[in-house]
C-alpha cells in the first residue's frame, strides 16, 4: 500500500494559495493556473539531484505493502517466503490528528503474496480508504468535511533475497513496488497516480535470532498526482528502521521509526515536507497466522510554509496506528 | 447485526487458521528410534555450572541458554552403549524439541525431531537431512552449507538444529565424558 511513510498531499482551504502547495478544496478537480507554490527554492533540477535520485533508486522505499511475516508495522525484513508457499494479509491503518478539527483516515489493504522460488516472492494488493473528518480547516491542513469511503487502488511488488539473515552475516533483499491509485489517502481526492518504489531491505539478527534489526532504505517516484495535488509528480526519499526482541515464545516486542521527505517535480532542491514517525510495536505469531500492532506518533515534522514547531500536518497526522494480520497457507 | 456477523466470521477464520504444533515422538519412542537394537536408559540429572556453560560456549561457539539438560546414559547388557539427550532450540516462534543420540565413542548415532510447531521448515524431519549428522564427533565443523547442507525455506531451523548438535557434542566432550 502506498503509505507507510508517504502521505501524499492535500486539499487546502478556501481559495488562497496554500502552504505546501495545497489546492483549494472546491477546486480539487480543476487546474490551477494561477496557483503559486511557495517552495524554498526554485531552480531546474541539477545533475547532483538526479544522481541522488538514481542512488536512491538502487536503494529503496518504506511503503507499507507486505512481504513475509512482519514483526513491525512499517518496517520490512529481508526474508522471503519459501517456494510454493503463500500468505494473505490484511492491514488496517488509522491516521488521526491534525492541527485542528477531527480527522480519521483509515487505510485498508488486502494483500496476497506467493513465493515463486526460495529467493523471490511477489504480491498483489487492493487498497481502500475510509475518511471521517470535520473541522479540519486551519491554514496548514485544510480539508473538506467528509464521511466517505474510496477505492484507493492496486499495488504489486516483487522481492528478491540476496542473503539470508539466518545464514549469512547480513540479510539483504531488493524490493520493487508499483501501483495505480485512483484516490489519494489524505482525504480521498481523485487522482491518477502511478508510482514506482524500489527499496533495499537489510536485516541483522542477534542472540539466536531473538533480536531482529531491520533497515529499509528507498525512494518513490510518483506520476499523475493531479488533480488531487497541485503538482503532477514528486519523488520521496524514505527510510525505516526497527528493533524487535522475542521476549517469549511467539511474542516479539519492538520499536520502530520511519522518515520520509517529499520533493515535487522530482527536484530535490524543492523540499515540500518531511516527517519522522516512531513508536512501539508488538507481534504475536501462531503456526498459521500472526498479528502485529504498531503505534507511531509523529515525532518530528517540517513543512514548507508551516509553523516551525516541529510538526507538519498538511499531508501528515499526529498518530498512525496499524494492525496487520497475516495467514499462511 | 453486521458487527456480530463480522465477529463471527473473524472467529471462524482465526480458529480455522490456528493449527497446533505436531508432536512426532515421546521420550520413550525417540529412545527406541535412536537405539533400535535396544538399550536401557538411566537418567543422569545434569545442571551445568556457569563455568561449564562458558566452557561449552567457548568450545562450540554456540550460546548455552539453559543450565538444565535432560540426559540419559544408554547401556546394553551392562555395558555403555552411548548417550541420549533431549534438547530444545529456538524456532522462529517456538521451541523445536529434538533428541540426539551418541554412540559409545561419542559419534552422532541419530537425530530425532520430537516436536515441531513452526509454520515452515518441517523439512528438517527428512531422513536425508538428518543423516548428514551421523558419525559427526566433537571437533566437526558443523556449519551450514559446508558439511551440513541447508534446506531452502527451512534455513532458521536447519541452522539452529545444527548449532544445537554442535553444542551437545561439546557438552559430551567437556562434561559427560568426565
Amino acid at each position: 500500500m502506498k503509505s507507510s511513510l508517504s502521505f501524499i498531499r492535500k486539499t487546502a482551504s478556501r481559495g488562497v494559495p496554500l502552504p505546501g502547495g495545497h489546492r483549494p478544496a472546491g477546486d480539487a478537480h480543476r487546474p490551477e493556473p494561477g496557483c503559486v507554490r511557495t517552495w524554498r527554492a526554485v531552480a531546474p533540477p541539477s545533475v547532483a539531484a538526479w544522481i541522488l535520485a538514481l542512488a536512491a533508486l538502487v536503494g529503496a522505499t518504506t511503503r507499507s505493502a507486505l512481504a513475509d511475516e512482519q514483526l513491525f508495522g512499517f518496517v520490512r525484513g529481508a526474508e522471503t517466503l519459501p517456494k510454493g508457499r503463500s500468505e494473505i494479509y490484511q492491514y488496517a491503518t488509522l491516521r488521526t490528528g491534525k492541527a485542528e478539527g477531527r480527522y480519521y483516515g483509515f487505510d485498508f489493504e488486502t494483500e496476497v503474496e506467493h513465493g515463486f522460488t526460495d529467493r523471490f516472492q511477489a504480491s498483489a494488493s487492493l487498497i481502500h480508504h475510509y475518511f471521517n473528518n470535520r473541522g479540519v480547516d486551519g491554514d496548514r491542513d485544510a480539508l473538506d468535511d467528509a464521511n466517505a469511503s474510496r477505492l484507493g487502488g492496486v499495488a504489486f511488488s516483487g522481492k528478491y533475497r540476496i542473503w539470508s539473515p539466518f545464514k549469512e552475516p547480513l540479510g539483504i533483499a531488493f524490493r520493487l513496488e508499483s501501483g495505480y491509485l485512483w484516490h489519494d489517502e489524505v482525504d480521498g481526492l481523485l487522482q491518477h497516480e502511478f508510482y514506482l518504489s524500489p527499496e533495499i531491505d537489510l536485516q541483522k539478527n542477534f542472540r539466536d535470532d531473538t533480536v531482529i534489526c531491520n533497515l529499509n532504505v528507498g525512494a518513490e517516484w510518483a506520476w499523475g498526482k493531479q488533480p488531487a495535488e497541485q503538482y503532477p509528480r514528486e519523488v520521496s526519499l524514505q527510510a525505516a528502521a526497527g528493533v524487535a526482541y522475542r521476549f517469549a515464545p511467539n511474542w516479539f516486542v519492538g520499536a520502530e521509526g520511519n522518515v520520509r521527505a517529499e520533493y515535487p517535480l522530482f527536484d530535490l532542491k524543492h523540499f515540500e515536507h518531511a516527517t519522522l514517525y516512531a513508536g512501539p510495536s508488538v507481534h504475536y505469531s501462531a503456526k498459521r497466522w500472526w498479528v502485529t500492532l504498531t503505534w507511531t506518533p509523529q515525532v518530528w515534522g517540517s513543512g514548507v510554509d508551516e509553523p516551525n514547531d516541529g510538526r507538519t500536518f498538511a499531508e501528515e497526522v499526529r498518530h498512525k496506528i496499524r494492525l496487520k494480520i497475516g495467514f499462511n497457507f | 447485526m453486521k458487527r456480530i456477523q463480522y465477529c463471527a466470521v473473524s472467529a471462524i477464520l482465526l480458529s480455522a487458521a490456528t493449527v497446533h504444533g505436531a508432536s512426532y515422538h515421546t521420550v520413550e519412542s525417540a529412545q527406541k528410534a535412536c537405539f533400535p537394537e535396544g538399550a536401557e536408559f538411566i537418567p543422569v540429572p545434569l545442571t551445568l555450572t556457569k563455568e561449564q556453560m562458558k566452557a561449552i560456549e567457548k568450545d562450540s561457539g554456540v550460546r548455552v541458554r539453559l543450565s538444565e539438560q535432560k540426559v540419559w546414559r544408554a547401556t546394553r547388557n551392562g555395558k555403555p552403549a552411548g548417550w541420549f539427550i533431549v534438547d530444545e532450540v529456538l524456532g522462529k516462534h517456538e521451541f523445536i524439541t529434538y533428541a540426539l543420540a551418541l554412540d559409545a565413542a561419542g559419534g552422532v548415532k541419530s537425530v530425532e525431531v520430537m516436536n515441531y510447531r513452526e509454520t515452515y521448515g518441517y523439512e528438517i524431519r527428512n531422513t536425508d537431512w538428518r543423516a548428514q549428522f551421523l558419525g559427526k564427533k566433537h571437533g566437526a565443523r558443523l556449519k551450514l552449507d559446508e558439511d551440513i547442507q541447508n534446506v531452502s525455506g527451512a534455513t532458521l531451523s536447519c541452522r539452529h538444529i545444527t548449532d544445537g548438535v554442535k553444542r551437545l557434542l561439546s557438552l559430551h566432550e567437556l562434561v559427560l565424558k568426565k
